[in-house]
């Protein structure tokens, strides 16, 4: 559902932040982009989430190009994932419901249905009960969750989540990990970016190890 | 209920509850758009005031035909015939000179004087209003009356009437610099604002442009603050100018029974403040979308 064929990304003014970098990623396939930090796995973050196109090579998502699409198309695909932050991006200025709530104000879900699948979200990543509560009273692990909770909230097939355990110590990185085993098992495909060594949770595990721009390894992992 | 219903609903629900939030430094914002609308409305009103005075004194009569003192009957008869048929008199009136008289003595003033007469010394008339206000038309109007038997004398009492239309026009240019100049003042008034509003969210907007929001539901809120700073300018402008013309007129009211008329400047009306309304919104709209454009979309790609 997810291929790239012979993506290079060029910012101007510095070298190639990826180049020649072909692969494909199935639905419901759990991956892990890893390399060390500058390699170019936020990147290809982007390129995967329709937020940067490619300057060379062809990413498609569920069979659309995204190089031929029109500026005005992209949200849309955009609206397919489910995107986590390393820096969370959750908005201070209003209570834990409200930022999940955003992601459905934008596909123009409001009222009943809304709440109820905002409490599910919560409930899902199990703050529920501190739906009305501040986001910057929160710890670094249930600030991950909330911004979980708003990537699922509007039912994506795809996760992208850039370094969800950066910041956090092991019992809360491997909490986070349970996390999205538990909906890749449910089907959905998740991509997580890290840099530190990976989780032993899931199931069907594909790695992708970037260096440098260059996708030196690609290996499959089945228990 | 629709998508685009609910995206709007919502965008405008946002907005309101932003503006309740901070309502006093809105309320100001609103205040100084008011200031920016009231000043060319002011001046709008006391021209558009002028310009119906000096349309009724038009209408008054523009060529005044006296009649030679040795005039009989039948000679006012005929000339009151030709008037009748010619071409370009839109009506005329005759007055008699015992009418003239009479009038004239109606005056406190003028009873003394009157009273040493022997008698009359007052010509019969014809006061004469043209179709036209054209000058070269009158002129040959004139002209032609002048040669007629028992017409004395042809007097065409417009010179001040034109040095008054002149300085209408005058005032009317000054009113469109003022207009236009205050209209980029209210742009860049509203435009700042909504930028400043644009800072304040822009993780809001980065955040909800990452996670598929269109260029238009980001745009959406902006334009409606725009359209609401447009509409709140608009009202307090209606205020602000019924309170000044209301302040001027009691005094004005006063200076003009002295000159035996009923003149008062005119209060803004339904039209005013609906084109008042129209420009401020669109202006508003216009300038916010203009903000937004520039300010956003710095983040992704």
């Amino acid at each position: 559902m997810i291929v790239l064929d012979n993506v290079t990304k060029r910012y101007p003014g510095s070298q190639e932040a990826l180049s020649n970098v072909s692969f494909s990623i199935d639905q419901g396939e759990m991956v892990y982009v890893t390399g060390h930090s500058g390699a170019g796995k936020s990147t290809l973050l982007k390129l995967v989430a329709a937020i940067e196109r490619p300057s060379n090579g062809t990413v498609l998502i569920n069979n659309q190009n995204l190089s031929q699409l029109r500026e005005s198309a992209l949200p849309y695909i955009r609206r397919k994932f489910g995107l986590i932050f390393q820096d969370h991006k959750l908005l201070y200025d209003r209570n834990c419901y409200q930022n999940v709530a955003l992601p459905l104000a934008i596909n123009g879900i409001t009222g009943a249905d809304a709440a109820k699948r905002i409490r599910a979200a919560l409930d899902k990543v199990g703050l529920l009960h501190k739906e009305k509560v501040m986001p910057i009273t929160l710890s670094g692990g249930e600030q991950q969750r909330l911004a979980i909770a708003r990537a699922v909230v509007s039912r994506p097939s795809i996760l992208i989540a850039d370094e969800p355990t950066g910041n956090l110590d092991k019992v809360y990185a491997s909490d986070i990990l349970n996390l999205f085993s538990a909906f890749q098992q449910v089907g959905v495909t998740v991509i997580i970016a890290t840099h530190d060594a990976l989780g032993a949770a899931g199931q069907y595990h594909k790695i992708l190890h970037l260096d440098h721009g260059r996708l030196i390894n690609q290996q499959v992992t089945t228990p | 209920m629709n998508t685009w219903l609910i995206h709007h609903t919502q965008a405008l629900t946002l907005v309101l509850t932003r503006f309740k939030t901070n309502l006093f430094s809105h309320l100001f914002i609103g205040l100084t758009i008011a200031v920016s609308l009231a000043l060319p409305m002011i001046a709008y009103l006391i021209l558009s005031s002028f310009n119906g005075l000096v349309s009724a004194i038009k209408s008054d009569s523009h060529l005044s035909v006296f009649l030679s003192t040795e005039a009989t009957p039948t000679m006012i008869d005929s000339i009151h015939n030709t008037l009748a048929t010619r071409e370009g008199i839109k009506q005329f009136q005759f007055v008699s000179k015992e009418d003239a008289l009479k009038q004239l003595m109606a005056d406190n003033n003028n009873q003394d004087v009157m009273l040493t007469l022997s008698e009359n010394p007052l010509p019969d008339a014809f006061f004469i209003e043209p179709t036209t206000l054209d000058s070269a038309t009158i002129q040959q109007l004139k002209d032609t009356l002048t040669k007629i038997d028992g017409i004395d004398h042809v007097q065409v009492d417009d010179a001040w009437l034109k040095r008054i239309g002149y300085l209408l026009e005058i005032g009317k240019k000054a009113l469109f610099v003022l207009a236009m100049l205050l209209g980029f003042a209210l742009f860049t008034v509203i435009g700042n604002t909504i930028r400043m509003q644009i800072l304040t969210q822009q993780e809001e907007i980065e955040v909800s442009q990452l996670i598929g929001a269109t260029h238009r539901f980001i745009r959406r809120p902006f334009l409606y603050a725009g359209a609401i700073y447009g509409t709140i300018g608009t009202l307090f402008a209606m205020l602000i100018t019924s309170i000044v013309i209301g302040l001027f007129n009691s005094s004005i009211e006063a200076l003009a029974t002295e000159y035996q008329t009923d003149f008062s400047l005119h209060f803004p009306g339904i039209a005013v403040l609906l084109v008042t309304g129209l420009i401020a919104i669109t202006i508003g709209l216009f300038s916010a979308y203009i903000a937004v454009s520039k300010s956003l979309f710095k983040s992704i790609n």
